[in-house]
């Protein structure tokens, strides 16, 4: 290899992206030839000066949450689309028809646990807005409600603070689902209360879209060995983004 | 409905500040960054049953990249981000010295106008390579070109970003007199 053979793939010597044999070329050269040698350190040098010093531009926090609410929007097909597609959706509706009918026989004959779970979190939430005993340790810091749970509770439930996405901490509360106590998280947004009740998720993992019952809208999910269930006066996207953030917050 | 999407952004979202970077990077404006951002992840949303793993973060930016540049095809007559021309381009600059002294708010503010300064197509394969550590296979697989021609698009980046660096510290030196 001469020198401009080399001088040639100097770079991708550096970066080390040489072909083994061109590689060993390489270094026979560059062990002969001090010029090439000293510019290649040089290479190396600039190299790294850039890595550290190179700008870089971080995306505005709002970006995150917009690209989030396309996201959702194409997930759920749009009314253009409705009327684009209307003969399909006339052949579907009839298959869903049948399949609820199915559901529904299935449903009845066994009584689906999540409806009364349900049931219970809907009347926890309506509950806690009336008696006014939204929350047993009020305090919006993190540091102070998560552990005020311990030695309430068999477990230690996540409190994430998300105040940077327009959810404020009130507080928390202990309340009780399907006969065992949980951790009831309470966040405000706008006029609004949500509460998030997590517990252990030993025996049913759950996982329910979103919802809405008597003026409530709510969703459960499961992570780690944690379910979460949040309810809400809050719209239905509004929830989805608790969602979103929570999920997003908490490292199980 | 709701599971693939999420496991998609779990998977996607955290490359966002990648993905703006390089978008910024190539268009130079916040608000189409942003917009590029958030087709690219569009695009990429829908095309995620083609995605079969591997290094997610060098597939979002190529579509990010992708994306970038339809978007200028589109939107812009902008002068500097006229296409490459070998030729023109490909001149070969002495190497300079100096640059190892300077400090460090100095060197940023150097680097960032010498790489504005460049062609769009070195400043991307600058980007990409040296902050977001995409491997020539992957700048080929990314820049849709041979890796031979990764090879040398790279190394004459980096001799112009020098040349920049060079014109832009010698103009200041005559300023100072």
């Amino acid at each position: 290899m001469n020198c401009e053979e080399a001088r040639q793939s100097l770079d991708a010597y550096v970066d080390g992206e040489l072909e083994l044999t061109r590689q060993l070329g390489m270094e026979t050269h560059l062990a002969e030839c001090a010029s090439c040698q000293d510019a290649a350190e040089r290479i190396t040098t600039r190299s790294s000066i850039l890595r550290i010093n190179m700008p870089d531009y971080k995306a505005p926090p709002a970006l995150k949450s917009k690209v989030r609410a396309t996201l959702r929007k194409v997930d759920r097909p749009n009314p253009q689309w409705l009327t684009d597609h209307g003969w399909q959706i006339a052949a579907a509706a009839a298959l869903v028809v049948c399949s609820c009918a199915l559901c529904w026989t299935w449903l009845s004959l066994s009584p689906s646990k999540e409806k009364g779970l349900i049931a219970e979190a809907i009347s926890n939430h309506s509950r806690s807005l009336m008696d006014s005993h939204l929350v047993d340790c009020a305090s919006g810091d993190q540091h102070t409600v998560r552990p005020w749970f311990n030695g309430k509770l068999d477990y230690s439930p996540p409190v994430p603070d998300l105040t940077q996405a327009g959810y404020t901490l009130i507080g928390g509360r202990l309340d009780i689902l399907e006969e065992r106590p949980v951790a009831a998280i309470v966040y405000q947004h706008g006029n609004h209360v949500i509460n998030l009740f997590v517990w252990p998720a030993t025996d049913q993992k759950i996982d329910i879209d979103v919802q809405s019952e008597r003026g409530y809208h709510f969703c459960g999910w499961n992570k780690g060995r944690l379910n979460f269930f949040c309810i809400s006066e809050i719209s239905a996207a509004d929830l989805e983004t608790f969602e979103d953030e929570v999920r997003e917050h908490v490292n199980l | 409905m709701g599971e693939e999407r999420r496991q998609f952004e779990e998977t996607f979202l955290p490359f966002l500040d990648a993905a703006y970077n390089l978008a910024r990077w190539i268009v130079q404006h916040d608000q189409d960054a942003q917009d590029i951002v958030q087709e690219a992840y569009l695009r990429a949303f829908k095309g995620f049953h083609g995605f079969r793993g591997g290094n997610g973060r060098a597939w979002l930016l190529t579509i990010v990249r992708n994306t970038a540049y339809s978007w200028i095809h589109k939107h812009s007559e902008d002068e500097r981000l006229v296409p490459y021309e070998e030729e023109k381009h490909a001149k070969i600059i002495s190497f300079d010295q100096s640059t190892r002294e300077m400090v460090s708010e100095k060197r940023k503010e150097y680097l960032q106008n010498a790489l504005l300064r460049l062609p769009a197509e070195y400043r991307e394969i600058i980007v990409l390579y040296e902050f977001e550590g995409l491997s020539y296979k992957e700048l080929a697989s990314a820049l849709g070109v041979p890796v031979g021609t990764v090879m040398s698009r790279l190394s004459r980046a980096r001799r112009r970003l020098q040349q920049e660096l060079s014109h832009i510290r010698s103009a200041e030196a005559v300023n100072e007199l």
